[in-house]
């Protein structure tokens, strides 16, 4: 195969390779990267690790996140039976550690591509644009500044229609947290657009769109890409926060780390000395948006060559 | 200086645009809500005469058209009236104006402890970069960036409230106690901002932290820099008078951008020690759904970080003339 596409694919190839090799000499990245492995497995195969623990701990089954191993009531301490004590509901705390990791990340991820999509967008038609529009999309992304995340995601739970969910909580995260990428997004725009290549494609009477899409975001990609990964790291911290104040997705469905904080503090785990409750969910939480921050300021230093010559 | 006021009076404009926008949203978001008002004030008790309800219908705006309660809500702006507490039957503001004091306190303490830390450990970084002092900071700093900031208050009243009985566990003065101007009483109230002016101090420490070192590091490669050793001047008089004044811009716009989630993170903190803040009564108004409180603390709390960004900006313009028509 040959041509024009070929020719793409080969420096598209290239280009992801050498990044790939700049990436893995920076050892923040990697280490981000191996902190990252270890939280996808969890997410992946949840039943298959609880299976592995069972069988070294000879319980009788691999205990899953919502089965009463323990009586309903306060939570028990730390045993052989239970590594991490079970909690409030009788729920294995292990269990619901390791099952929590999906929908953490899940909520984490995806409400971070919300929010890029989002951002993105405006950042691209705005900086592209400028005039009227630019100013129009730049004030009601302040008003998205000015307000508080906590308190405006807050408001959005309750003002939405039904009741907490998953999907209810990704859109809030992700419609309250686009302003600071259309921002930066924005910036970049204005100095790519000033380049000769943008002017050329201009005085061939490339369309508007054309020129957005082939010319502009091929070179804010990366830039946006590096800030999608720390958002990532915000929306985790954003979720945990809305569950742990009995906003986010119910605990009886879908365990998260957030809700499991909120058990703990509801039951009191705090005053009655059930210290591993309390320190397991949130050091996950702290190990997984450690890792995305890491990975994210490793290709902010791979994509702004300015910061890597220093 | 026409160019100077030129500047100031297209911030004004902008921002007059934004606080107009703030205030639509919160009329608006609060109309969105569902279910019905009248539902959280009396519950559904057959015995409660509809005489009643018909009063609180009217009391508080229910029946009328959209566009009359827009007008309402305008007009009450200018006096800062948001309606009546559902629950507290007092005037919202009046409520809140309590708890502010208290969040002022905790989050001017804080901040200003984490501010200046802040620069002190970005300034020894960039100064000593590469040093063990500058790896060191940077592994400390990211660790409770990373946190959540409940969750850091949680593990703090396990350790120091409950585990050691230092420090109180909840609350911003003894149980049946008020505030006094007496000794005694302000040691108390010290005795309970300890943990929370902690917890915020070092979850957002490393946002001034990594900004200052980084802003330093960019000054230090500069050419002037070089010129001021050349001339002999001690590493410390460099540092001193060349480059930390030149570096601190960026702090400032940080400090005004950063406003906004320290208040949030703020909120966690109240919220985990019981203190009496705004963060606290938002929250308990969000569960009790009392929509005029909850209008009120969203309008107060826009406002104060509007005006906290429009003097950055004038401080800005003020210190570096550079800063252009942006």
């Amino acid at each position: 195969m040959s041509g024009p596409f070929a020719e793409r694919m080969r420096l598209i190839r290239k280009k992801v390779a050498e990044t790939g090799r700049v990436f893995r000499r920076n050892r923040m990245g990697m280490l981000g990267l191996a902190i990252l492995i270890v939280f996808a497995a969890m997410a992946a195969f949840p039943a298959q690790i609880m299976w592995v623990f069972s069988t070294i701990g000879g319980w009788d089954y691999p205990y899953g996140p919502h089965d009463e191993v323990a009586s309903y009531g306060t939570g028990t301490d730390p045993s052989w039976e239970n590594w991490l004590g079970t909690d409030s509901r009788g729920n294995d705390v292990l269990a619901r550690l390791i099952y929590g990791a999906r929908i953490s990340l899940m909520i984490g991820t995806l409400a971070a591509a919300v929010s890029m999509a989002l951002g993105s967008i405006v950042g691209l038609l705005s900086g592209f644009w400028g005039g009227w529009r630019d100013e129009v999309l730049m004030r009601v992304t302040d008003v998205f500044l000015v307000l508080p995340w906590l308190v405006l995601m807050i408001v959005f739970v309750a003002v939405l229609p039904g009741g907490p969910s998953v999907i209810k909580i990704v859109i809030v995260i992700g419609i309250t947290g686009w302003a600071g990428t259309a921002r930066i997004v924005r910036t970049q725009v204005l100095s790519v657009k000033k380049r000769a290549f943008v002017e050329r494609a201009k005085s061939v009477g490339a369309g508007e769109f054309h020129i957005i899409r082939k010319h502009i975001f091929p070179n804010v990609f990366p830039l946006i890409f590096a800030n999608a990964i720390l958002t990532v790291a915000l929306a985790i911290l954003s979720e945990s926060a809305l569950s742990f104040l009995g906003m986010g997705a119910p605990a009886t469905v879908d365990v998260t780390w957030g809700n499991m904080l909120e058990d703990a503090l509801n039951a009191d785990a705090m005053y009655n000395g059930f210290y591993l409750w309390v320190i397991m969910p949130g050091l996950c939480i702290v190990f997984l948006v450690m890792g995305f921050t890491f990975i994210g300021y490793a290709l902010d230093e791979i994509f702004n060559p300015r910061l890597r010559k220093r | 200086m026409r160019d100077f006021r030129r500047i100031i009076l297209r911030r004004v404009i902008s921002l007059f645009v934004t606080f107009l926008l703030v205030i639509c949203i919160n009329f608006l978001l609060f109309r969105m809500m569902p279910g019905d008002p009248l539902q959280f004030m009396v519950p559904s008790d057959p015995k409660i005469p509809d005489e009643y309800k018909k009063m609180l219908i009217e009391r508080y705006h229910l029946d009328d058209s959209m566009s009359e309660q827009f007008i309402i809500y305008i007009k009450g702006i200018f006096t800062l009236d948001f309606g009546e507490s559902f629950i507290h039957k007092v005037p919202a503001m009046d409520y809140l104006l309590e708890y502010i004091p208290w969040t002022l306190l905790l989050v001017g303490i804080a901040s200003f402890f984490m501010i200046v830390i802040g620069m002190l450990i970005g300034i020894i970084a960039a100064w000593k970069r590469g040093g063990l002092f500058d790896s060191g900071s940077l592994a400390f700093s990211l660790f409770f960036y990373a946190m959540p900031t409940f969750w850091l208050a949680m593990i703090m009243v396990m350790a120091f409230a409950i585990t050691w009985n230092i420090f109180p566990p909840s609350r911003a003065l003894d149980i049946g106690t008020q505030f006094e101007l007496t000794l005694a009483s302000v040691k108390d109230l010290l005795h309970h901002l300890v943990l929370p002016v902690t917890c915020l101090v070092l979850v957002y420490i490393a946002t001034f932290s990594l900004v200052m070192r980084g802003s330093l590091s960019d000054v230090m490669t500069e050419d002037y820099i070089t010129t001021a050793r050349a001339k002999g001047l001690s590493e410390k008089a460099v540092l001193k008078d060349h480059a930390v004044p030149n570096a601190i811009l960026p702090m400032l716009i940080l400090i005004a951008l950063t406003v906004a989630y320290i208040v949030g993170g703020a909120f966690m903190v109240e919220y985990v020690f019981e203190y009496p803040g705004v963060g606290w009564a938002t929250i308990v108004a969000v569960n009790e759904e009392d929509w005029p409180v909850l209008q009120a603390a969203f309008f107060l709390i826009a406002v104060a970080v509007i005006i906290a960004n429009f003097v950055s900006d004038i401080v800005m313009l003020y210190l570096d003339p550079r800063v252009e028509l942006s």
